[in-house]
């Protein structure tokens, strides 16, 4: 097409365009947390021991690793839908807070009196279950995330997805921790790694794809 | 942009022809001549479409360069899924042996004349120069021009036919 042509076609299409800033976005995504937080907890998905279990580390420890980690795979996500924003340094900054949180767990694990039997403290039938739970809690903010992403111009759309992934799995798995009545580290770090790792799977897999531009 | 972003056509025509040469340029130390325009094209829909996200607190080089950048490694891998033919490392090229060996052997042949004779040969019948611009070229009249082409000819012919009865 000539170049006139086309000029002439763009300007004939220009429409005054409401303009896509992070703050938007961070409501967006602040309404979806409390719309999911509330309506979970509003169906009586809370543990049971939830009064005595807040006493204890490990629970805690849960929750500042996953809500750490939703944070910082929010704001990378977030800040790299900006054409010109890389999302490289937020993922680093995701890598070590993984790597902080694994060394934490390993400290709060040490005073805990476990069963010995590893295969007990896994508990494959209830991790799968952790894990299937999780997966789908986190679909509602990988779906919004999905469609603030296409909405945006990322330009680095493979490490946008990871930080899109990483935000929405442990978003999901932050909301479980409400839920899940394990405590133990070794168990939270094996089945709350596998849930959020399917999460980050597919996000990496599919949103480079669905949000070429 | 910001205007654009508001709506105003005129302003949004003068960015978008400002932006054309700039990323005519940006692309051209970058890519194949032959879709350099497809670039530029494909980028000034990209800044189209895209104009939402420009933040107007900050600056618009940086916001363009970045679409342009990505535009740039898109083609890069447009390019790279083109199908490509390798070029085989026997490629067959002409055989040079024979006239090297030819034009030596006539040196060879042409120091063993007069260089009044070797001279006028050279022109005439190896550079193609006509007997009168040998002439003017040598010194020499054209009737010693020629005179001396059929003296060295001959000598020649009589040099050759000595070393293949040498040869047997």
């Amino acid at each position: 097409m000539p170049m006139d042509d086309l000029l002439d076609s763009l300007v004939a299409d220009l429409e005054p365009v409401r303009r896509r800033t992070s703050t938007g976005d961070a409501l967006a995504i602040g309404l979806l947390c409390a719309l999911e937080l509330s309506m979970f907890l509003g169906v009586g998905s809370m543990r049971p021991d939830m009064r005595f279990a807040i006493a204890e580390p490990a629970l805690w420890w849960k929750f500042a690793t996953f809500g750490v980690l939703a944070l910082l795979g929010l704001g990378t996500a977030i800040l790299s839908f900006d054409p010109s924003i890389s999302p490289k340094r937020g993922l680093w900054w995701i890598a070590a807070a993984v790597a902080a949180a694994l060394v934490v767990g390993g400290i709060v694990n040490a005073p805990m009196h476990h069963q010995p039997d590893l295969a007990m403290r896994l508990n494959w039938r209830s991790g799968l279950q952790c894990v299937m739970v999780m997966s789908v809690l986190a679909l509602p903010m990988l779906v919004l995330l999905a469609v603030l992403m296409r909405r945006g111009a990322p330009t680095h759309r493979r490490g946008t997805a990871l930080a899109v992934g990483v935000a929405a799995a442990t978003w999901g798995a932050f909301v479980f921790v409400f839920a899940c009545p394990h405590d133990d580290p070794l168990y939270v770090s094996i089945w709350y790694g596998v849930g959020c790792a399917v999460t980050i799977v597919y996000a990496r897999a599919l949103l480079p794809l669905l949000t070429r531009w | 942009m910001a205007a654009a972003q508001a709506g105003d056509s005129a302003a949004y025509r003068r960015l978008l022809e400002e932006l054309g040469p700039w990323l005519r340029r940006y692309y051209t130390r970058r890519l194949p001549p032959s879709i350099v325009d497809d670039a530029v094209q494909e980028t000034l829909i990209a800044v189209h479409e895209k104009r939402h996200t420009y933040d107007t607190n900050r600056p618009f080089a940086p916001w363009l360069a970045a679409i342009a950048r990505y535009k740039w490694i898109d083609r890069l891998r447009a390019l790279k899924r083109l199908p490509t033919e390798a070029l085989s490392e026997d490629i067959s090229v002409p055989d040079h042996e024979s006239a090297v060996v030819s034009a030596t052997v006539l040196e060879q042949l042409l120091a063993g004349l007069k260089p009044a004779q070797a001279e006028v040969i050279r022109l005439v019948k190896i550079q193609g120069f006509s007997v009168e611009e040998a002439a003017a070229r040598t010194g020499q009249s054209a009737s010693l021009v020629k005179v001396n082409i059929h003296r060295g000819l001959a000598r020649l012919t009589l040099t050759v036919q000595s070393q293949a009865y040498a040869d047997g």
